[in-house]
């Protein structure tokens, strides 16, 4: 066993000669120049969805929960399907801030920023679906521990209010880590920005923040320990919610599988998203030097990793479903596979399962348009997962007499449709208007920053020579 | 320069460096000299500085432990209150005391609290939010959001003598040297 | 004002729900005579005055009509009446020329629920649909609200003085039409119509009435005598197309299922029970409840009589015109075996045919009856005082064509609708135009009054004085509830203002009748009798009957049968809206029919391998409501209607419903399905050949049940009777499964008591809620359980739950609290069935409970599963985690559309129970064990013993108060005594999904069979 393991030193994170002046004004420009009209554009399109989504809503307010095609069985539709699939998109986010920073993956300094937005808008998205889901929308703070004229409280034995505390706990945590990761960056931006107004925002949005290292002294602990608390939180929130289905006596809903399965599933279309918004994001922007292929195909690695495993955790269902011979659960799975909703069964498994096998090839892995378009294909094979499970199960229950198919109305469409509003007229305005790459992150991982990358007696930059191998020629 | 136009008391001297292994060293010189009312200025954290400063260890972890534990034995304290004192119910047979239900809730509102510990803790140790400071007069020290790495010695230190910090900066390689006053 | 807004408080208590609607706030403060004057709307304040009126009258025991004004404040309180505490009021309800005695529920004067009378012998406190829905029948806001000159609005005095004038010539020609009608008083003024104008005729015209029962009786005994059957005294039943269990088939079913089911009760392994043959086309309700069916054209069901006439002809006297006799069916194996069940159990046995067989099928068969000695025992023929001795069918006919021919000049129409139900060749429409006056009395502005120059109103039975005779002959008064919400007048009053040209009271003419009746203190007997609602040992004499000498030369000619080659139509009432007279009820059209769960329309039924031979699909999908439409022409008239699998149906038959496809009725019944009364002819009534072909289209049908298999599991156990003899404990989880309830040994090791004992009892054994609380439970025996659905209608009825119509039935949306799963078992084309009630299943252990995030249902003391409307937010989860899906959620405000709906809504909304809340939109509600009745009972037992624990029997769930079977039993599992729990310990008790540990309060019994072992 005297095998030696060498140093093989990462690629660059930062492809192109840099220095930190240029990095700063490569990213931060992009805030301070004029706003082009490609994003107007982009803007008013957001803001249309944006106001079919605030119609939907009320005339489903207006008119009662029966607008959507819910019926007996069949309790829960689009709307929670929806909700798991936000939240979910919205867990890449802050794994990506939080896990790969315990595990000083620096590579994440040029994603982190924006997929952080993502999942904060994303949570957004998601948050109204439970809000609005229900048969008496003026009533939904009474899941809230608030006192009330029945001087009643909310039951904390059901998963529902977990997800209450769950899913508003994870947002104001995301929040605070994304702004805590801001600051800096505000107080970079209103020492660029010329005119007043600005100064003024970005003056107070950077709270003084004029970069003392006694301050980042304490800022890096805080930020260490906001990764430490978000770990488990972001684990934590998508096995909440799947306990909304796991705690229930449903055939197919009833699985201790389902909260590790739930959180892989969650990273996987989280990864998806993020990569596809990164690659129109850097085309547009030009920010190939920092949104390199290398982190295309890191994300990629992760995408087949987490795919492998929702595909696993599908065969399993299956092996458990027989092992433990409950003629319901089988049924049930078996109805999945066969039964009247086969079509979207094997829609999933082809997006989840098969599509990500196609990065085992470090060709596609590598190639930026194929990936645009796995990372698509991704996302609606993960809405289907939550339609599968959600909707199967409830159709084919216990009774066969109370056995009933559900098909979507129009508002079904148009409310799940106009979320996209909502996420991309934020998602727009953060990219106008807050740095999209982690400035002072980025620049602390640079080479440069590296106090042994100076000469020690004339004090000039001279990183060590390490030759960077190809990346193409490793096997990663 | 503003030095000159201004006649408030001095707040500090203000040094820029060119990078961050001469920022460290001349943090080391100055804190050697034993300076104490002294601040470093990097557009990133910079490894080693706090050796070089020598910073004591923050105190934010207990601020956040205190904090976790309040959320967690307020959430304990809220449940049961709720679910045993105040409005018991029989909900599926269950027992009153369904400790196990209570978990999820418990878990999250301790981490919130700690996350609220963490942010606002910080915020606090550093004195901010603080919307103008002294060096904020200085056109240079803008630098210092963007690739300028300064080192200030400030007025109010004990052994503050305005000649003697220049010449001490400049012997430890300081490009530009400026006084900074306190215009409030 | 002020002292008014106290005593609109206290004056409301028990409605304070109620008042919870806007509507009914305004109601309320109507209720004083000082703001009487206020009242704008004038329909309202009549009914109001009308309520209160009632009320009080009927607080008087005779409840005589009392002047309105004197009565209204209640401030000087009639004694036996206290606010929120309902009184009930015996009456009777005519159908088919019988009554079925019946209680009425009455709340501060306002009827709300109507009950069986126990001293009934048609009823035995037990109801069926049609009784329940009467309710809601009498507040239709769409009933006729005064009589039309000409369509013209008019008051019934203008009515009257026409008719003095007109009827002035007691010459006139005059034709009658009546409904069936077993009314005395009626009687008595048709025979005062014969006197006084001697040139009238008076006409029978029910378009699904006992005709040819009657006509057959006649054919064998000379004489047109009603046959009653005893099935309780038989041992082997066998119906040749007799639905005689579903009320549209048989006048008297409550009274058939009570006596059938109750024998055929299995307490104990001791028990046995009778056996039912059932032989008929479609498949009905009795035949899923038989022990062997046979499916067969209604054509050849003849054919079957006969030949097994010819079989018995060899074995027993008396039956003599049938021997020798063959034909086709002679060989099927069915003859044999019958022929020997009937031979083994001669006097005991009981033979019967559908009433829309031909009268030489009912003379065979009552020629068989006589001849195995079952005539005094299984059942027994009577005259009926009421029946003319004329086929009412063909006195009809031939009246039309006199009408045709123009030999009347006045045509008076008593409540029927001939313009809607005559068999199509008289032409009744064409007919009437050659009548120069043409009076219709009806409840609806229907068809035929559209055809009169005179419509006058009838008033409902609640709201009106009569009487009759039960189908046994028993004597009833049917007692208004309420005076007339429209000014309508009965069939009695509108016959005396024709005669005498005033207009008369009921309530004079029916006890003018009971003088003759009555020996003795009038006064007396009169109470007794409208308090009892029934006068005893008033039942019809049984005749003494014999073979009349020439019936085999009248039957012989008869017996050439011939079966239709080829499709073969078969015409039948509607389960739930008979001929088309209850089609604006709906409470009726939103029923699931008990077979195909079909609610909103009529298909035509088809066996898998007819729709098959006309090239539609043999199932239907899963996952659309689409069915195919098929042209039925017979004749030279042609309809189309959606086609609908019904597997069990006899090969290449169809069967129809009449009473759908009506226009301009009303609300409910307009354009709702298909009017197939074209096909029916005068000499082809019931069934005749046709041509059937798809016509490619669909058509959406709202059906509530998509899967109709059990997929192999355990939800309905069921055994033979030997079976169950050998192995007592079929139905348990382990002999079902083969193995124990999972978890139950392991709860022994942990030496939990609570699963250990396993059975129901354990449901106390565990001291589950405090000492002092009963804890309640309910068992449903499948063994009685035939899936009328009137548990459903009562619960309605009892618990204001609202009426969705068709799109949302569509959606599956429907309330019902108490639904009937229906299953079918074995071979697809002729399967078993099994009907299941499911109510809320009152878990002790209830999933919907724990995951409701805001406690909105959680368990009472006394054990039941609780809704609190309005904590309800509306998540649904605990509809998704019910694994017995009984939970039913308000999508939109059902209750507001159905209680909000036309000018005067107040109508409809008296129909609610003051003690039920109306639910609102985007809550969760379901079966609540009649929450509201177990509450009064622990309160009046509480002031009566000072203990929270009723004695058992005193609380009745809606559902199993109306159950004609007994099916269903409540009551308090922590008294070993009473008799749920005592059905709970029969070993054939089982809960479903047991496995699941949620401990249902509701448990079953499974269904036992007795099949002959010669057919299995």
């Amino acid at each position: 066993m005297s095998k030696t393991y060498e140093y093989v030193p990462e690629p660059a994170l930062v492809k192109g000669n840099h220095d930190f002046s240029s990095i700063n004004s490569l990213i931060t420009d992009i805030n301070l120049r004029p706003t082009p009209k490609g994003w107007y554009i982009a803007f008013g399109l957001s803001n249309l969805l944006l106001f079919v989504l605030l119609f939907s809503i009320g005339y489903l307010i207006w008119e009662g929960t029966g607008i959507w095609g819910l019926n007996q069985p069949v309790g829960w539709g689009w709307a929670i399907i929806n909700f798991v699939w936000w939240v979910g998109i919205g867990h890449a986010g802050t794994l990506i801030s939080a896990i790969l920073f315990l595990f000083r993956q620096d590579w994440r300094t040029a994603i982190n920023r924006f997929a952080e937005a993502m999942t904060i808008f994303a949570v957004m998205c998601a948050g109204i679906f439970p809000a609005i889901h229900v048969g008496r929308i003026w009533v939904i703070y009474w899941v809230f521990p608030v006192p009330n004229s029945m001087a009643m409280w909310p039951n904390f034995n059901s998963p529902l209010l977990w997800d209450v505390f769950a899913v508003s706990t994870y947002f104001t945590v995301s929040l605070l880590f994304w702004y805590v990761g801001l600051v800096p960056d505000f107080a970079t931006l209103r020492d660029r920005i010329k005119s007043k107004m600005g100064k003024m925002i970005y003056g107070v949005a950077a709270l003084g923040w004029r970069g003392s290292n006694r301050h980042w002294w304490n800022y890096e602990k805080a930020y260490m320990i906001l990764a430490g608390l978000a770990t488990p939180l972001v684990l934590s929130v998508h096995t909440i919610v799947s306990f909304d289905f796991a705690v229930s006596i449903i055939p197919g809903w009833h699985t201790t599988i389902f909260p590790p399965y739930f959180v892989a599933g969650a990273v996987f279309s989280g990864f998806a998203m993020v990569l596809t918004l990164m690659i129109i994001c850097r085309k547009i922007y030009k920010l190939e030097d920092i949104m390199t292929v290398d982190h295309i195909e890191k994300m990629n690695l992760i995408i087949l990793v987490t795919g492998s495993m929702v595909g696993f955790a599908y065969l399993m269902e299956f092996f458990i479903a027989w092992y433990g011979q409950v003629e319901y659960e089988k049924a049930i799975f078996i109805l999945r596979a066969t039964g009247p909703y086969a079509w979207a069964y094997w829609i999933m498994i082809t997006c989840n399962v098969l599509s990500p096998q196609f990065f085992w090839s470090k060709k596609l892995r590598r190639n930026v348009a194929f990936t645009f378009f796995i990372s698509i294909v991704v996302n609606i094979g993960m809405w289907f997962e939550r339609f599968v499970i959600t909707v199967t199960s409830l159709s084919t229950d216990y009774l066969p007499s109370s056995w009933g198919y559900f098909s979507p109305t129009i508002w079904d469409v148009l409310t799940y449709v106009g979320t996209f509003g909502l996420f991309f007229t934020f998602f727009l305005l953060f990219l106008r208007f807050m740095p999209m790459v982690a400035v002072a992150e980025i620049k602390g991982a640079m080479p440069q920053a590296d106090p042994h990358n100076y000469d020690p007696e004339t004090g000039d930059y001279s990183p060590q020579e390490i030759e960077i191998p190809e990346p193409n020629k490793e096997s990663v | 320069m503003s030095t000159e136009s201004s006649n408030n008391e001095i707040y500090g001297i203000l040094a820029e460096v060119r990078n961050p292994k001469e920022l460290i060293d001349i943090a080391r010189t100055v804190n050697k000299n034993g300076y104490k009312k002294y601040d470093t200025f990097s557009p990133f954290p910079i490894h080693g500085i706090d050796k070089a400063m020598s910073l004591q260890k923050s105190k934010l972890g207990w601020i956040v432990l205190g904090h976790g534990l309040l959320g967690f034995a307020g959430a304990l304290a809220m449940i049961y209150f709720m679910m045993v004192y105040d409005y018991p119910l029989n909900i599926s047979g269950k027992s009153l005391m369904n400790i196990p239900a209570w978990i999820p809730v418990t878990f999250e509102l301790t981490i919130l609290l700690s996350a609220f510990g963490a942010v606002f803790g910080m915020f606090f140790l550093n004195g901010l939010p603080r919307l103008n400071h002294p060096l904020f007069t200085s056109d240079n020290f803008k630098k210092a959001t963007n690739d300028g790495f300064f080192i200030c010695i400030e007025a109010d230190d004990p052994q503050f003598e305005p000649d003697k910090v220049r010449n001490l900066l400049t012997e430890a390689g300081a490009t530009q040297i400026e006084e900074i006053r306190d215009d409030s | 004002m002020s002292d008014q807004k106290t005593n609109d408080t206290t004056y409301w208590k028990s409605l304070n729900e109620l008042a919870k609607n806007k509507e009914y706030k305004k109601y309320a403060e109507r209720e004083f005579p000082e703001d009487a004057s206020e009242l704008t709307d004038q329909v309202s304040r009549r009914s109001f005055l009308r309520v209160m009126g009632a009320s009080i009258a009927l607080a008087g025991f005779a409840s005589c009509r009392k002047p309105v004004q004197k009565i209204i404040p209640y401030s000087k309180q009639p004694e036996d009446q206290v606010i929120g505490i309902p009184d009930y009021y015996a009456t009777s309800m005519p159908f088919l020329g019988a009554v079925t005695g019946l209680l009425v529920e009455n709340n501060e004067g306002r009827p709300s629920k109507i009950e069986g009378n126990t001293e009934h012998p048609a009823s035995g406190g037990k109801t069926n649909i049609y009784h329940q829905a009467a309710m809601l029948g009498m507040y239709d806001p769409d009933r006729s609200r005064s009589p039309r000159n000409n369509g013209e609005q008019a008051s019934y005095s203008d009515f009257a003085s026409f008719a003095s004038s007109h009827f002035e010539d007691v010459n006139r020609n005059i034709l009658f039409i009546s409904e069936a009608n077993s009314s005395p008083t009626l009687q008595r003024l048709k025979e005062s119509t014969g006197e006084q104008f001697p040139n009238s005729r008076w006409v029978t015209f029910e378009p699904f009435g006992d005709d040819n029962r009657l006509e057959g009786a006649n054919m064998a005994f000379g004489q047109r005598l009603r046959a009653i059957p005893h099935f309780d005294n038989a041992d082997v039943i066998v119906s040749f197309d007799d639905d005689f269990m579903t009320p549209s088939e048989h006048a008297n079913s409550v009274e058939n299922s009570r006596r059938l089911t109750a024998a055929r009760k299995v307490r104990s392994t001791d028990d046995s029970m009778n056996r039912i043959y059932m032989a008929e086309s479609g498949f009905s309700i009795t035949g899923g409840f038989a022990d062997h069916r046979l499916r067969l054209k209604t054509s050849e069901i003849e054919a079957l009589v006969f030949a097994l006439a010819g079989r018995l002809a060899e074995d027993v006297s008396g039956l003599s015109a049938f021997s020798g006799y063959r034909n086709d069916l002679t060989g099927h194996a069915w003859v044999e075996t019958l022929a020997q069940e009937l031979l083994d159990n001669s006097e005991n046995s009981l033979l019967s045919a559908g009433q829309h067989h031909k009268p030489s099928v009912h003379a065979a068969i009552a020629a068989m009856n006589s001849a195995l000695g079952n005539i005094g025992n299984t059942v027994t023929f009577h005259d009926l005082p009421h029946q003319g001795n004329e086929s009412s069918i063909t006195a009809f006919a031939d009246a039309i064509n006199q009408v045709q021919a123009g030999n009347y000049d006045t045509v008076v129409i008593i409540g029927t609708n001939p313009a809607f139900t005559a068999p199509a060749d008289l032409r009744f429409s064409d007919a009437l135009t050659n009548v120069e006056t043409k009076i219709h009395l009806s409840e609806y502005v229907n068809e035929t009054s559209a055809l009169c120059d005179w419509h006058v109103n009838r008033a409902h039975f609640l709201e009106a004085w009569g009487d009759g005779r039960s189908y046994s002959g028993e004597l009833s008064i049917i007692q208004p509830q309420i005076q007339p919400l429209f000014d309508g007048v009965s069939e009695i009053e509108f016959l005396h203002t024709i005669l005498t040209g005033d207009s008369g009271s009921g309530y004079d003419l029916v006890q003018e009748t009971w003088d003759d009746v009555f020996t003795g203190d009038f006064n007396n007997l009169w109470e007794q009798v409208l308090h009892d609602g029934i006068f005893a040992e008033s039942g019809f004499e049984e005749t003494n009957v014999s073979l009349s000498g020439n019936f085999g030369d009248e039957i012989s000619p008869l017996l050439e049968t011939s079966i239709t080659d080829g499709i073969e139509i078969t015409i039948k009432p509607d389960p739930r809206l008979f001929d088309g007279r209850f089609a604006n009820n709906s409470w009726l059209q939103e029923l699931p029919d008990p077979m195909t769960k079909i609610t909103w329309d009529n298909v035509a039924l088809m066996s898998p391998a007819t729709a098959e031979s006309l090239g539609l699909p043999r199932e239907r999908s899963f996952s659309s409501n689409d069915v195919p439409v098929v042209r039925i022409s017979a004749g030279d008239e042609t309809i189309e209607i959606a086609a609908w699998v019904q597997p069990g149906h006899a090969d290449n038959a169809i069967t129809l419903y009449a009473g759908y496809g009506r226009e301009n009725i009303g609300r409910v019944a307009d354009g709702v399905g298909v009017n197939i009364y074209p096909l029916r002819t005068s000499n082809a009534p019931y069934y005749r050949p046709a041509d059937v072909e798809a016509t490619g289209q669909t058509y959406e049908v709202a059906c509530v049940q998509d899967h109709h298999n059990l997929e192999g599991r355990d939800m309905v156990r069921a055994a033979t009777l030997d079976e169950y003899r050998e192995n007592p404990n079929f139905s348990s989880y382990e002999s079902v499964h083969g193995y124990e309830v999972p978890g139950i040994k392991e709860a022994e090791l942990d030496g939990d008591d609570n699963l250990a004992e396993g059975g129901p009892i354990s449901l106390f054994d565990e001291k589950y809620g405090p000492d002092y609380q009963p804890q309640w439970g309910m068992s449903i025996d499948l063994n009685d359980c035939f899936g009328c659905g009137v548990c459903t209608i009562a619960c309605q009825a009892e618990n204001n739950i609202p009426v969705v119509g068709k799109r949302e039935v569509k959606r599956r949306r429907i309330m019902h609290w108490i639904r009937t799963d229906r299953y079918y078992e074995g071979d697809e084309d002729n399967p078993g069935v099994y009907h299941q009630p499911v109510p809320c299943m009152h878990c002790e252990l209830a999933p919907c409970e724990q995951v409701c995030p805001v406690a909105a249902t959680v368990h009472s003391e006394d054990g039941m599963n609780q809704m609190t409307y309005n904590r309800c937010i509306g998540t649904r989860y605990c509809a998704n985690n019910c694994p017995f899906k009984v939970r039913r959620f308000n999508f939109f405000n059902y209750t507001k559309e159905y209680l909000t709906t036309g000018d005067d809504p107040e109508i409809i909304q008296m129909a609610m129970n003051p003690e039920v809340t109306i639910r609102f939109r985007g809550v969760m509600e379901k079966c609540s064990y009649c929450v509201q009745r177990v509450n009064r009972a622990k309160i009046d037992s509480r002031k009566e013993t000072g203990s929270r624990k009723p004695a058992d029997g005193t609380v009745q769930t809606a559902c199993q108060q109306a159950c004609p079977a007994d099916a269903i039993q409540f009551g308090d599992l922590t008294d070993r005594e009473s008799v749920v729990s005592q059905t709970k310990m029969n070993e054939r008790n089982y809960v479903m999904l047991e496995e699941l540990n949620v401990r249902p309060r509701t448990s079953y019994l499974a269904k036992i069979h007795n099949p002959n072992p010669e057919l299995t």
